[in-house]
C-alpha cells in the first residue's frame, strides 16, 4: 500500500501578511525523492521552505507535511539554512552547534544526555568533521560550516530534509561531498528538498525539479522540466542552451533575503 | 557586621551577578539596551524618593514598563532598536531630571541614583542582590541551551519550532533586574561598566561560552572587591572605583588578546 | 496670563538668549542627527556624551565656569578619535562603547568626588544651566554649531554615500576614516555646544529624537532635514514657554533642559501614534 506523501501542496498560495509570496503550488513529494527548487532570487524558494516549517501560512489551498500540519511534523524535519548571517566571533564550538539540533527532543529544563552526545558524534562522522568537533564554529572554513549545519539538520534523524542554497560558495571537494550525502540520504528513504541555482547539480542528484517565479511555473522529472522554454518562463532570457544542456547565463550569487526584516545592527 | 563588611558582601554578590547577566548582555548585543535601561530607571527612583518609597522599588517598576516600551518600539518600521533605546534613554533621563528639579528639597540627591553608595547598602539590598543572583544562575542552568541557540542563530532557533519571544523576555527581565539591584550599590550609570566589562573581557580571552561565563563571574567579583578596596585606599567614590577597575580588566583583556592573536599568526607562518 | 506669553516671555533678555540657544542647537543637532540616525550611531553619540563629562569636570576644576568649554572640547575630540578608531578596528562593538562610556563617566566621578561638596557641581555639569546662558556662552554655542554644520555641509555627499552604501563608498575611495571622523567630530561639537546649556545628556535627545520624527514622517532624504530642525525648534520654543509659565505662574522650578526634551518626546509620541494609525488605515483599505 503506498504511504502518504512526505510533502503535499494542493493549489496552495503562500503569503506573508501584506505581500504574496508564492501561488499555484501543486506538488507531491515521496519518501526517498530529491526535489530541487529552482528560480531567480525573490521567486519564492525560501518562502516554500518556510511554509514547510510552519512559518508562512497557506492562505488558500492545502499544505500537508508528513500527513499533517507543519507544526506537528517539525520534529521529523531537518533544516539547513544559509550560514552567512551568523556571527563568526561567537564563542560556540562545532559540537555545540550540532547539539542544537537535539534541543527539541531534549526538551526544556533538561540537559543533553548520552544518547544525544552519541547522535552528535554520529552526525559529525557522517559529514566527516569529527576531528574539528571542538573548534570554534566561526574558525571553520565556509565549506566546513555548511557541513556543520548539515550535521545539525541530520542529528535528529529527520524524514524530510530542507536545504536552503547549500551549494553557494562551496569548492569542488565540498560540493561532491554534499552530493554524496544527499544520495545516501535518499537511498535510505529520506526526502530531500533543496533550493539552488546550479542546474548541473540538479541534474546530478535530483529526481524532480520545481520551477518557481512568484508562482509555480512547472514541476516534474528533471529532464522533462529543465527545458529552455520552461526555464525562460522562470528566469526570463538569462537561460540558454549550450552544448545541448540548458544553462543560466547570469546565475545570481549571494543571499538575497526574500522577506525584508530590518536587520539588527550590532552596535 | 560593620558597614564595610556589608559593602564587601554586596560587591561580591553583585560582581558575580553582573558576570552572569553580563555574559547574556554581551552575547546578545544588548549593551545599548542596558545603558538605556540604566538611564531610564532614574525617574523611577526619583519618583519613589518623592513618594517616600524605596528607590529600588521605584526603579523596578519603571524598568518593567521600559522593557516593554523598548521591545515594542524596536519593532516599528524605520525606527528600530537603536532609536528605541536612544529615545527611552533620553526621555527617561529627562523625566528624572524634571522630577528632581521640581522637588529641590528631596532627601536623596542625584548622585545616589547615578553613582550609588555601596557603603550604605542595607541588608534588604544585599538580600535582593542575592535573590536575583540565584534566579540568574537557575535560569542559565535550566534554559541555558535555549538561550545559547536563540542568541547564536535566531532564525535557526525559530525554524526549529521554538518561540524566540519568551527567551527574549527572560533575557531582558534578567538584565532589568540586575540594573535595578545594582542601583543602590553602584548607581544606575556606573553599573553599566560592572555589567558589560567583565563579560566583554571574558569574551576576548575565551573561545566558548562554557568558559566565558565563569571567567566573567570571577572578573566581576574581582572588580567589585578590588574597586571597593581601592576606593577606601584612595578616598574616592566607590562606584567610580569599581567602574574603573572593571574597565581596567577589559583593557587588560584587550591587550592580552591582541598579543595572543599576533603570536598565533606568527606560529602558523 | 494669556496667549501673549508665547512671544512676550522672550522680551526678557535671559529668555531671548535661551531661545537663541535652543534654536541654534535645534539647527545643528537636527542636521547632524539625521546622519546619526541613518548611520545608526545613536550609541556612539551616547558614548561621546559621556566622554565629555570628565572634560567638563577637569575644565571646571582648573578654570571654573570659563574652563568648562575647553575641557569639554578636548575630551570630546579625544573621545571622537578613540571611538572612530575603535570602530574601524573592529572593536566598535556595543560592548566596547559601553565600557568607554562608563569609564569616562567614572573618571569624572572619581575626580569630582575628591572635592568637597561635589554634589552641587555634579548637578550643574550634568544638567546645564539654560536660563543663565551669558552672551559669551551664546557666542561659543553659535560658533561651535556653525562649525559642526559646516563640516557636515562640506562633506555632505560623502556622508550620504557612506550612510547608504558602505561598501560602495569604500570601493570608490570615499568611505573611509575621514568621513567617519568628521561626523563623530561634528557630533562632539554639538555635544560640547549643548553641554553648558542643557547638559550633555539632554543634547543626545536633540540628536536622536528629531531625526526619528523625520523618519516617521517621510521616506525622502532631503525632507528629513527640515522636519528634524523644525521639530527641535518647535520643542525648544514650546519647552521654554511652558517652563516660563510654570515658574512664573505656578512657582515651580522645572529644569528647562528637561522640559524641552519632554516636549520633544511628546511630539515624537504624537507623530508615532499618528503614523501607526495611518499604516493601519492603509492596510485596511488594501484589504
Amino acid at each position: 500500500m503506498p504511504s502518504a506523501p512526505v510533502l503535499s501542496f494542493a493549489d496552495a498560495t503562500l503569503a506573508y501578511p501584506g505581500a504574496i509570496g508564492l501561488s499555484g503550488l501543486t506538488l507531491d513529494i515521496e519518501a526517498g525523492q530529491a526535489v530541487a527548487l529552482v528560480g531567480p532570487n525573490g521567486a519564492g524558494k525560501s518562502t516554500l521552505l518556510k511554509a514547510v516549517l510552519g512559518q508562512v501560512p497557506a492562505t488558500s489551498g492545502r499544505l500537508a507535511v508528513l500527513g499533517g500540519t507543519p507544526a506537528a511534523a517539525l520534529d521529523r524535519i531537518g533544516y539547513m539554512p544559509q550560514t552567512d548571517e551568523l556571527d563568526p566571533e561567537f564563542p560556540v564550538t562545532l559540537r555545540q552547534v550540532v547539539m542544537m539540533g537535539r534541543y527539541r527532543s531534549v526538551g526544556w529544563l533538561r540537559w543533553p544526555g548520552r544518547a544525544d552526545r552519541e547522535a552528535v558524534d554520529a552526525a559529525l562522522t557522517r559529514v566527516g568533521l569529527t576531528d574539528l568537533a571542538g573548534t570554534r564554529f566561526g574558525r571553520l572554513s565556509g565549506g566546513q560550516r555548511q557541513r556543520g549545519m548539515l550535521a545539525r539538520a541530520l542529528v535528529s534523524d529527520p524524514r524530510l530534509l530542507l536545504l536552503d542554497e547549500p551549494f553557494n560558495g562551496l569548492d569542488q571537494v565540498n560540493r561532491d561531498a554534499l552530493l554524496g550525502t544527499i544520495a545516501e540520504l535518499t537511498a535510505s528513504g529520506v526526502a530531500v528538498v533543496v533550493s539552488t541555482h546550479d542546474l548541473e547539480l540538479v541534474r546530478a542528484v535530483c529526481d524532480r525539479v520545481v520551477l518557481l517565479n512568484g508562482r509555480m511555473v512547472a514541476e516534474g522529472p528533471v529532464d522533462a522540466t529543465l527545458t529552455l522554454p520552461l526555464l525562460e518562463q522562470a528566469f526570463g532570457s538569462t537561460a540558454a542552451t549550450v552544448d545541448g544542456a540548458t544553462v543560466l547565463s547570469h546565475p545570481d550569487h549571494g543571499h538575497h533575503p526574500e522577506h525584508g526584516h530590518p536587520a539588527e545592527r550590532g552596535h | 557586621m560593620g558597614f564595610f563588611e556589608l559593602a564587601l558582601l554586596e560587591a561580591l554578590l553583585l560582581g558575580a551577578l553582573c558576570g552572569v547577566v553580563g555574559t547574556i548582555v554581551v552575547l546578545r548585543r544588548r549593551a545599548f539596551f542596558t545603558t538605556a535601561l540604566t538611564h531610564a530607571t532614574y525617574p523611577g527612583g526619583v519618583a519613589a524618593a518623592i513618594l517616600g518609597l524605596d528607590i529600588v522599588a521605584g526603579a523596578a517598576v519603571a524598568s518593567v514598563g521600559l522593557v516593554l516600551i523598548m521591545t515594542v518600539l524596536g519593532r516599528v518600521r524605520r525606527q528600530g532598536p537603536q532609536v528605541a533605546a536612544g529615545i527611552v534613554l533620553t526621555s527617561g533621563f529627562a523625566l528624572g531630571t524634571m522630577l528632581q528639579s521640581l522637588n529641590p528639597s528631596l532627601p536623596v540627591q542625584a548622585d545616589t541614583f547615578l553613582v550609588g553608595s555601596i557603603l550604605t547598602v542595607s541588608v534588604t539590598d544585599i538580600v535582593l542582590t542575592g535573590v536575583v543572583l540565584v534566579v540568574a544562575v537557575a535560569a542559565v542552568a535550566l534554559v541555558g541551551k535555549e538561550l545559547l541557540f536563540s542568541t547564536f542563530d535566531p532564525s535557526g532557533f525559530r525554524a526549529a519550532g521554538f518561540r524566540p519571544g519568551s527567551i527574549d523576555l527572560l533575557a531582558l527581565g534578567l538584565i532589568a533586574a540586575t540594573v535595578v539591584v545594582a542601583m543602590p550599590a553602584v548607581g544606575s550609570i556606573l553599573s553599566i561598566s560592572l555589567i558589560v566589562a567583565p563579560a566583554a573581557a571574558a569574551r576576548l580571552v575565551t573561545d566558548s561560552v562554557s568558559r566565558m561565563l565563569p571567567v566573567a563571574v570571577v572578573v566581576g567579583i574581582a572588580s567589585g572587591v578590588l574597586g571597593l578596596l581601592a576606593s577606601r585606599a584612595f578616598s574616592v567614590a566607590a562606584g567610580g572605583a569599581i567602574t574603573l577597575v572593571a574597565a581596567g580588566f577589559f583593557v587588560l583583556a584587550l591587550i592580552v588578546s591582541q598579543v595572543l592573536g599576533r603570536s598565533r599568526v606568527r606560529a602558523r607562518a | 496670563m494669556g496667549i501673549e506669553v508665547l512671544w512676550e516671555a522672550f522680551q526678557l533678555p535671559f529668555m531671548a538668549r535661551s531661545l537663541a540657544t535652543v534654536l541654534l542647537l535645534a539647527v545643528a543637532s537636527g542636521v547632524i542627527g539625521v546622519f546619526v540616525n541613518l548611520r545608526g550611531l545613536e550609541f556612539v553619540s551616547d558614548g561621546l556624551v559621556h566622554a565629555v563629562f570628565p572634560g567638563l569636570v577637569i575644565g571646571f576644576a582648573v578654570a571654573s565656569t570659563g574652563g568648562l568649554i575647553w575641557g569639554a572640547f578636548a575630551a570630546a575630540l579625544i573621545g571622537a578619535v578613540l571611538l572612530t578608531v575603535a570602530e574601524r578596528r573592529g572593536l566598535g562593538s556595543d560592548a566596547t562603547i559601553a565600557v568607554v562610556l562608563t569609564s569616562m563617566f567614572g573618571i569624572g566621578i572619581v575626580i569630582v568626588s575628591r572635592q568637597q561638596g561635589y554634589v552641587a557641581q555634579l548637578e550643574q555639569l550634568l544638567f546645564g544651566r539654560l536660563l543663565t546662558v551669558t552672551d559669551a556662552q551664546l557666542a561659543q554655542i553659535a560658533v561651535l554649531s556653525a562649525i559642526a554644520v559646516l563640516l557636515i555641509a562640506a562633506t555632505g555627499k560623502e556622508q550620504l554615500f557612506r550612510a547608504f552604501d558602505r561598501h560602495g563608498a569604500r570601493a570608490a575611495g570615499r568611505g573611509g576614516f575621514g568621513v567617519e571622523l568628521v561626523l563623530n567630530v561634528a557630533v562632539a561639537l554639538v555635544v560640547v555646544a549643548g553641554a553648558q546649556a542643557i547638559g550633555s545628556l539632554l543634547v543626545l535627545a536633540l540628536l536622536i529624537v528629531p531625526a526619528a520624527i523625520g523618519r516617521l514622517v517621510t521616506r525622502r532624504f532631503a525632507v528629513l532635514f527640515p522636519i528634524a530642525v523644525l521639530s527641535a525648534a518647535l520643542a525648544g520654543w514650546a519647552g521654554l514657554v511652558i517652563g516660563f509659565t510654570a515658574s512664573v505662574g505656578a512657582g515651580l522650578t522645572p529644569s528647562p533642559g528637561a522640559t524641552v526634551v519632554l516636549v520633544l518626546v511628546a511630539l515624537y509620541v504624537v507623530v508615532l501614534l499618528g503614523s501607526l494609525a495611518a499604516t493601519r488605515m492603509r492596510r485596511a483599505a488594501v484589504r
